[in-house]
């Protein structure tokens, strides 16, 4: 991995939390569709490991931001599904506020001049 | 189905304690392998090939489990001052006037209500119904606010609270409109429908609520197992004891309901069935939040 990659993986990976609250912003999901809809969007390169969020989904659930329940899939493993909860999207909220103003300070002493 | 999963998990897991939340951990686990290897599959991996990469990308398993952090507990006097919001001026305000303007109109409409002041029942209704719009905004601003334990609720929601507590007022309104003047039977009909409208919402809204409360409350709540649960989750005896009380009570309400309808008018058992009401949320109030026994102590 280069130093760029690295950088990248950093930013992505002190967001996961958000991204995770993002991902069942939309609809409640279970782990392998979770990771899937992660890994797809980051396209492949600097994805976040099945590792850090196993322990996410863990912190968010403590936290009372996700609850967690059980499938009924008849064949194959149950899945745990994870549903957002109000306080889960209320942190989302907040977060993706904090990240949208700080991007712009970033974008600003950076000097990014896109779009 | 691939088998060599079940295998490859089992090894996985072998030598880690396991505790409740490793099982559920690797049952977890289990389902979302299931669906790495049929993806990979899919794409044209062997079985094995594919089962054996789906662990490799999990990692080792210590990681999943993480270790426990331990550190010393602040009380719950410190957290609370950690975390302290304070609640927005405006907020307070208005809240204030809202309520006061309610409980006058309120006032003035039982007085009309029992002719003491003139007004009929078009002017109960309208102070009803004016009181209920306060009160159900009053409602939905105080769940739109971030509070030192709970997040503001989504504003959809919040505006449901707010809806449902202005529907049960002005039904209520429309009841004591009723009362004044028992020709107006649109009103004892408008007022069902505004109840049984709210009862609807109040439940839908009860029944799909989530966690609102802050990730420090929450941890409270893990730290002392009793510390929120209710008292009818710990005490089945004070639960049953709730049932015969309003079991009672409603018994008695319903015969005497009965009585008078029978003996004066039929408008004088929603009365008395008004009273059984606030009996029953008394009692609730009174015996859901007790303090715990003291035998719980020495436990």
């Amino acid at each position: 991995m280069t130093e760029t990659d690295a950088f990248a993986a950093d930013l992505l990976r002190g967001n996961t939390d958000t991204i995770v609250l993002g991902v069942l912003r939309r609809a409640d999901n279970y782990g392998f569709e979770i990771h899937k809809t992660i890994r797809e969007a980051a396209g492949g390169d600097h994805e976040i490991k099945e590792a850090t969020l196993y322990a996410t989904y863990r912190r968010l659930e403590k936290d009372g931001l996700v609850e967690s329940y059980w499938g009924d899939e008849s064949q194959g493993g149950r899945r745990k599904y994870y549903r957002i909860t109000d306080a889960g999207r209320a942190v989302y909220r907040a977060r993706v506020s904090a990240w949208v103003a700080t991007r712009r300070i970033i974008d600003t002493l950076l000097d990014v001049k896109d779009k | 189905m691939n088998t060599d999963i079940h295998r490859l998990l089992d090894e996985a897991f072998a030598g880690v304690d396991m505790t409740a939340e490793a099982r559920e951990l690797k049952e977890e686990v289990r389902a979302n392998l299931m669906a790495r290897t049929d993806e990979l599959e899919s794409t044209g991996s062997s079985p094995a090939a594919a089962a054996r990469r789906a662990i490799e990308e999990l990692g080792p398993i210590e990681d999943l489990l993480g270790s426990p952090v331990a550190s010393k507990t602040p009380s719950i006097a410190e957290l609370h001052a950690r975390n302290k919001v304070r609640p927005k001026p405006g907020f307070v305000v208005r809240t204030t006037l809202l309520s006061l303007a309610a409980a006058g109109a309120i006032t003035v409409a039982v007085l009309m209500a029992f002719e003491v002041i003139d007004g009929g029942p078009s002017g109960v209704v309208a102070l009803g119904v004016a009181a209920a719009a306060a009160l159900g905004f009053v409602t939905a601003d105080s769940l739109r606010q971030e509070t030192t334990t709970n997040y503001a609720m989504p504003i959809g929601r919040a505006v449901g609270w707010g809806v449902a507590t202005f529907a049960i007022i002005a039904s209520l309104a429309a009841f004591a409109g009723f009362a004044t003047d028992s020709d107006a039977v649109p009103l004892a009909i408008v007022g069902g429908a505004l109840a049984l409208a709210a009862l609807g919402l109040f439940s839908w809204l009860g029944a799909t609520q989530t966690n609102r409360h802050k990730a420090w409350v929450q941890q409270q709540s893990h730290h002392q197992a009793y510390g929120q649960a209710t008292r009818f989750e710990t005490d089945i005896a004070a639960a049953s004891r709730f049932g015969i009380y309003s079991g009672v009570v409603w018994l008695v309400g319903i015969g005497a309901a009965i009585g008078l309808a029978i003996a004066f008018a039929w408008w004088w058992s929603l009365v008395v069935l008004g009273v059984c009401t606030v009996i029953t949320m008394l009692i609730l109030a009174k015996m859901l939040y007790a303090p715990e026994p003291a035998k719980d102590a020495d436990k």
